[in-house]
């Protein structure tokens, strides 16, 4: 046990020590709050503590003071001196520091009480904020590895898949299949006197999405309890955890945890003196997308091309190195301890009908509240955008919400009211994904954000098979010829033609559900596909090449006195006009970059 | 068994079948780019797809790696398969435009042309990705794979470098679909040619097409599953389950009265003639090579072609390659004249080409011969008199652009000529084989200064060797054609099977013989022994001489260091008292 720990102290300082807030210089808010706390000879009272992703990245670097629940946000060096005297000497909190609403004129101060929060329920995250993710004491402390200990001494391995099979937990990764049914494939699938295996597939490649990487910083130790207990349910010795190597702080903090896990007797041989011997191994990615994919992700853990192959058989019959291997998502893992632990029946208590427990989405776009946030399945999208996530800023209105990733599709605002599951997400053409959420307005042009999410599956399509491989890439030609204004009327039908044979034919996940931006798009923004095609026009004004730039010559010179600044910013000397003048946009040499729109302070540059 | 229904039949088939196996089983065809019966499925192409009815429900699968399962309906032409299908091959006509594979994939599908995009209007490759799969599978060599995603894949070797972990097998070219493969040798010529010696060989083959019995086997150094333990596609597909490579090399002794010698020859390696530029140049190829190009089951069905695959305009033929050179072979070979002449005949038969053939002088020697040769000298083949002095494709003028540039002095009318042609057939002659001086050995026999084995005497004995019973036929003994091999095998059969018919075998009557009680057993004589007639008799520690192999050479009589070896009639005392007779007089 290390020495902090033995002392009480008044006040913990939970400093975020998240990807984000990290590059938000938490570090240097860490040391300079240290700093002034020695200053002010409080050392013995006020401990600082790093603590994993808080959530609510929009707001970094963050603190919560504890106990209290005092929320700090968008923290500055300079910051500091004030802070610790009035709050931690005088114990008067700064309010300027707090988090305020948009739309509200006084702030929160506790954490709880901010809507961003208060709507979340946390299971995977259940650390969140809350441990240092680098001290395994910090994770026993909040009742870690309890769960290890139940299921290797008092469950048998059959005991433990049926309680994973009732709480009705199912894959976090994507596809939703249900964990506990998984496992017993596994366990009872024969293995000719060969191993079994349990990988941990953390490589999460979707634009947009840091759920797994989260829980990897913030929690490392709930991952690596989840696949213990796995390894124990299936009979397997050995287990890997596939991470991206980009995730630099997330692999740091794994390899940490797993010494420290080892140095405990929690990996290794004879856990726990229970005889059963488990260890795991990180494998790094390289940051192919396709690596996502199950059987991808196992021949790149074989040392091979990370493509897929063909399904059946599945992993849970012939997986890494033809052994049964059991895969399941970061997220997935990080759930199973409190469902031994909290007892199937509890857990599934919270969700809807189909799919249990809660699900974390990282809650992007064009939204007040960015961050990761934790919610019960069966929340309706309404609650996580206007509650959680504070609706949409510069009072824009909302649009449509991508989930699912690339894979997934955009789900239009009169959908607002769909409460989130694995089926109600499919059923609107869209899927669950790994927890993506990108939230869209008024300025969104569809076909833009089409393309946008098949130039990235075209990049990321391995090429094995026709579909994707080609299939993605015509796809690419097409919208980008429509967002050029050269779309031909035949696009569309071709388009939904190409989107159905991909669906149907591609070999894997990734390319079977590559043409959902596509085809959700098509479903619920058809007409904006058809101005762009039939009067080559953006309704957005995202598409430049459709847009016409003039300027309103009244505006121009009654409010901005011709000030010159879109001529001047101008590359291809499209403007006419000088100084107190008014501006005109020479329509033959405009190449349609938007610079004077972008320059202009007066809004007198108009795009139609 | 497993009940399912393809297009409305009903069909039974075994468990773990395909969908595909199942299909073809009962004549109903699906189309695939990518699967090949040898190779694991891979299920790329994604053209073999089909719909599949399962309790009601309703998915495309592919066909080639898809188990049937029990009471499953398979519709192979469903609109929704077709659907899927159309736009693949459509795809992939915009992607490799000049596969042919593809082109008439499309075509059946009525595909004219594609909507997509073409990139590169040469490309012949699909990515199906049996070429890979055929050099990890088959081969187990890895030397090739996937490079990039998306579709910037092509396959390649590691970093596109020369790849040390190429067996140079060609298996890839073999599997792939497209012709997107082909197959260069160390040297950079394009291989056209599959026989031993001539490029890359079928490593199971008949040694000869006239070859008796007609079996064929496997040549260790070509075969995959020597090379890397893998492969084995042979015994896959040999369905009297005939092939077995862990079978071994077998010694098996017989005892014979005689043996007659045809161990043939080997032909002349025209690359050590480098002025003539075999080897670097792709249209310089050898007699053989041009022999099999000519035949109607070579690799171009009997069609003379350039490496190009275009038909020659002008053809030189050049005798005495390695042959009548002090530099390489001093003897004529025989044989070349002649089939140089055929060669001739065949171009003008088979090609408009203008055949030009140098000699030195031309040899027809034999019935008919000089009639072929003035039957060519009408057929319009020019005949240029001199050595070949060197073959190059530095041009000088304009008409030499592009071509093989003969050099060679004419001697009959003394000058210096440079003839360009599309291409050269080096008339190579007859040399011994490689391992003449061992069997020399193991058969006591002597070879020539050339190597050729030694006859007894070149008019008295032209068939029979110094060692009785050892006959020789062909070209082991010198450079000859088929009629003189034939008679001189004849020749040698009968002789064997006169000293088979008669029984009996003549002894030397002067031979020598060992004294048991002088010798010492020190085998000096053993080792000496050119007839091997010596041997050591361990039991009584004295050396004996076998009296039908001893031919009375007397070397064992002179190096023997205790006199116990002794010439019968020419005993030491013998000789003594003839001296002394000589005196006394």
């Amino acid at each position: 046990m290390e020495k902090a720990n033995e002392k009480a102290y008044r006040l913990h300082l939970m400093v975020c020590a998240g990807t984000a807030c990290v590059s938000n210089n938490s570090f240097g808010i860490k040391d300079a709050l240290e700093k002034e706390i020695n200053k002010q000879g409080l050392e013995d009272e006020v401990l600082v503590v790093t603590t994993g992703c808080n959530g609510f990245c929009e707001r970094g670097p963050l603190l919560v003071v504890q106990p209290g629940n005092v929320f700090y946000q968008q923290l500055e060096e300079k910051d500091i001196p004030h802070l610790v005297e009035e709050h931690f000497l005088k114990g008067r909190p700064v309010k300027k520091l707090m988090y305020k609403p948009p739309k509200e004129k006084s702030p929160i101060p506790i954490l709880s009480d901010i809507n961003f929060f208060k709507k979340q329920v946390l299971i995977a995250l259940r650390n969140r904020g809350l441990i240092d993710p680098e001290k395994i004491d910090e994770y026993i402390a909040r009742d870690g590895y309890s769960a290890l200990a139940k299921a290797l001494t008092e469950m048998e391995p059959k005991q433990i898949i049926n309680e994973v099979k009732d709480s009705g937990l199912r894959g976090r990764g994507g596809g939703g299949f249900p964990t506990g049914l998984k496992w017993e494939f596994v366990s009872k699938s024969s293995t000719n006197g060969q191993e079994r295996y349990i990988v941990c597939n953390g490589d999460e490649g979707d634009p947009g999405a840091f759920m797994d990487r989260s829980i990897l910083e913030a929690d490392p130790h709930a991952v690596i309890e989840g696949m213990i207990i796995g390894a124990k349910a299936i009979g397997a010795s050995k287990g890997f955890v596939y991470v991206r190597n980009e995730y630099p702080l997330a692999v740091s903090r794994l390899i940490k945890a797993l010494e420290q896990a080892r140095g405990y007797g929690l990996l290794g041989k004879d856990i726990l003196g229970s005889g059963f011997d488990f260890d795991i191994k990180i494998v790094r990615g390289a940051g192919a997308f396709v690596c996502g994919e199950e059987t991808a992700l196992m021949a790149s853990i074989e040392g091979r091309l990370g493509e897929p192959r063909p399904r059946p058989p599945y992993p849970a019959e012939k997986g890494l190195w033809d052994n049964p291997t059991c895969i399941n998502n970061v997220e997935t893992w990080a759930n199973v301890p409190v469902i031994i632990n909290r007892s199937a029946d509890w857990y599934s208590n919270i969700g809807t009908k189909t799919s249990k427990g809660t699900k974390v989405f990282s809650l992007v776009g064009k939204i007040n509240n960015t961050g990761l946030v934790e919610v019960p399945m069966g929340i309706t999208l309404r609650e996580i955008i206007e509650d959680i996530g504070g609706g949409i800023p510069d009072g824009k209105k909302f649009k449509a919400v991508q989930t699912g990733g690339p894979s997934g599709g955009c789900i239009p605002a009169k959908n607002i009211d769909l409460p989130i599951d694995y089926e109600s997400l499919t059923e609107v053409g869209s899927m669950m994904g790994s927890g993506g959420m990108v939230v869209m307005d008024e300025d969104t042009c569809m076909v833009d954000v089409a393309k946008y999410f098949i130039s990235f599956t075209q990049n990321e399509s391995c090429g094995k098979c026709t579909p994707c491989r080609e299939g993605t890439k015509a796809m690419y030609e097409i919208l980008d010829r429509i967002t050029k204004g050269e779309g031909k009327e035949e696009d569309i039908d071709l388009l939904e033609d190409l989107a159905k044979s991909i669906k149907d034919s591609a070999l894997c996940g990734l390319g079977n559900t590559a043409p959902n931006p596509v085809l959700t798009t098509l479903k619920y923004f058809k007409d904006e596909y058809e101005i762009h095609i039939k009067e080559k026009k953006c309704p957005a004004h995202v598409c430049r090449e459709l847009n016409t730039y003039t300027i309103d010559e009244k505006t121009c010179l009654d409010v901005g006195h011709g000030c010159d600044l879109c001529r001047k910013n101008c590359s291809a000397n499209a403007i006419s006009g000088e100084t107190k003048t008014a501006h005109q946009v020479i329509q033959e040499k405009c190449i349609k970059c938007g610079v004077c729109y972008d320059v202009c302070r007066f809004d007198a540059v108009k795009v139609k | 068994m497993v009940n399912l229904t393809i297009d409305g039949k009903k069909i039974k088939v075994d468990e773990g079948t395909t969908i595909l196996q199942a299909a073809e089983k009962n004549d109903i065809k699906i189309p695939s780019l990518c699967f090949h019966p040898l190779l694991e499925p891979y299920a790329a192409c994604r053209v073999c797809v089909v719909e599949v009815i399962k309790k009601g429900e309703s998915e495309i699968v592919t066909s080639c790696n898809t188990k049937v399962t029990e009471g499953i309906e398979v519709k192979t032409d469903s609109e929704r398969a077709m659907k899927a299908r159309e736009l693949n091959v459509e795809m992939l006509l915009a992607q490799a435009p000049d596969a042919e594979a593809v082109q008439e994939l499309a075509k059946d599908l009525g595909i004219k042309e594609t909507r997509f995009e073409v990139k590169d209007p040469d490309e012949k490759c699909i990515l199906c990705g049996l070429c890979v799969r055929a050099c990890e599978e088959v081969v187990g060599a890895d030397a090739i794979s996937f490079n990039e995603r998306g579709a910037e894949r092509t396959v390649s070797t590691p970093f596109g470098q020369e790849s040390e972990a190429c067996i140079g097998c060609t298996a890839c070219s073999f599997f792939c679909p497209t012709g997107a493969i082909t197959v260069e040798d160390l040297l950079g010529r394009e291989v056209i040619h599959d026989e031993l010696h001539l490029g890359p060989s079928s490593a199971v083959r008949v040694p000869i097409r006239q070859a008796v019995p007609m079996v064929p086997f496997i040549d260790e150094e070509a075969c995959i599953h020597f090379k890397t333990g893998e492969c084995k596609l042979c015994e896959q597909v040999c369905e009297k389950e005939a092939v077995d490579h862990d079978m071994e090399d077998e010694e098996v002794k017989v005892e014979v009265g005689s043996v007659v010698l045809a161990s043939g020859f080997k032909p002349f390696d025209a690359k050590r003639i480098q002025a003539y530029g075999y080897g670097r140049f792709n249209n310089v190829i050898t007699a053989l090579e041009f022999e099999k190009l000519v035949n109607a089951s070579g690799p171009t069905g009997g069609k003379i072609r350039l490496a190009n695959g275009k038909e020659p305009e002008s053809v030189g033929i050049v005798h005495c390659v390695g042959s009548r050179d002090e530099n390489y072979n001093e003897y004529c070979s025989r044989v070349c004249c002649m089939y140089s002449l055929k060669f001739a005949h065949l171009l003008n038969e088979k090609t408009n080409a203008q055949v030009y053939d140098f000699y030195i002088d031309m040899r027809c020697f034999g019935k008919g011969y000089e009639e072929f040769y003035h039957r060519l000298l009408e057929e319009g083949t020019k005949f240029i008199r001199g050595r070949v002095s060197e073959i190059t494709d530095v041009a000088v003028t304009e008409k030499e652009e592009g071509k093989l540039v003969i050099r060679v002095e004419d001697t009959l009318i003394g000058a210096m000529r440079r003839i360009p042609v599309d291409m050269v057939v080096l008339s190579i002659g007859l040399e011994p084989g490689i391992d003449q001086n061992e069997i020399a050995r193991v058969f006591n026999i002597s070879c020539s200064q050339d190597t050729f084995f030694l006859e007894r005497h070149p008019k008295l004995g032209p068939v029979s060797t110094f060692s009785d019973g050892i006959f020789l036929a062909g070209a082991c003994q010198s450079p000859k054609d088929i009629p003189d091999t034939v008679a001189q095998a004849g020749a040698a059969a009968s002789e064997a099977l006169s000293l088979a018919d008669k029984g009996t075998f003549e002894l030397e009557p002067v031979t020598a013989e060992i004294d048991k009680d002088l010798c010492s057993g020190c085998q000096i004589c053993v080792s000496l022994c050119p007839f091997t007639a010596i041997t050591y008799n361990e039991e009584e520690g004295i050396s004996e001489i076998n009296d039908a192999l001893c031919k009375g050479c007397g070397t064992c009589v002179s190096a023997c260091p205790s006199g116990a070896s002794q010439q019968r009639h020419y005993r030491d005392n013998q000789i003594f008292a003839e001296i002394e007779g000589i005196f006394i007089e």
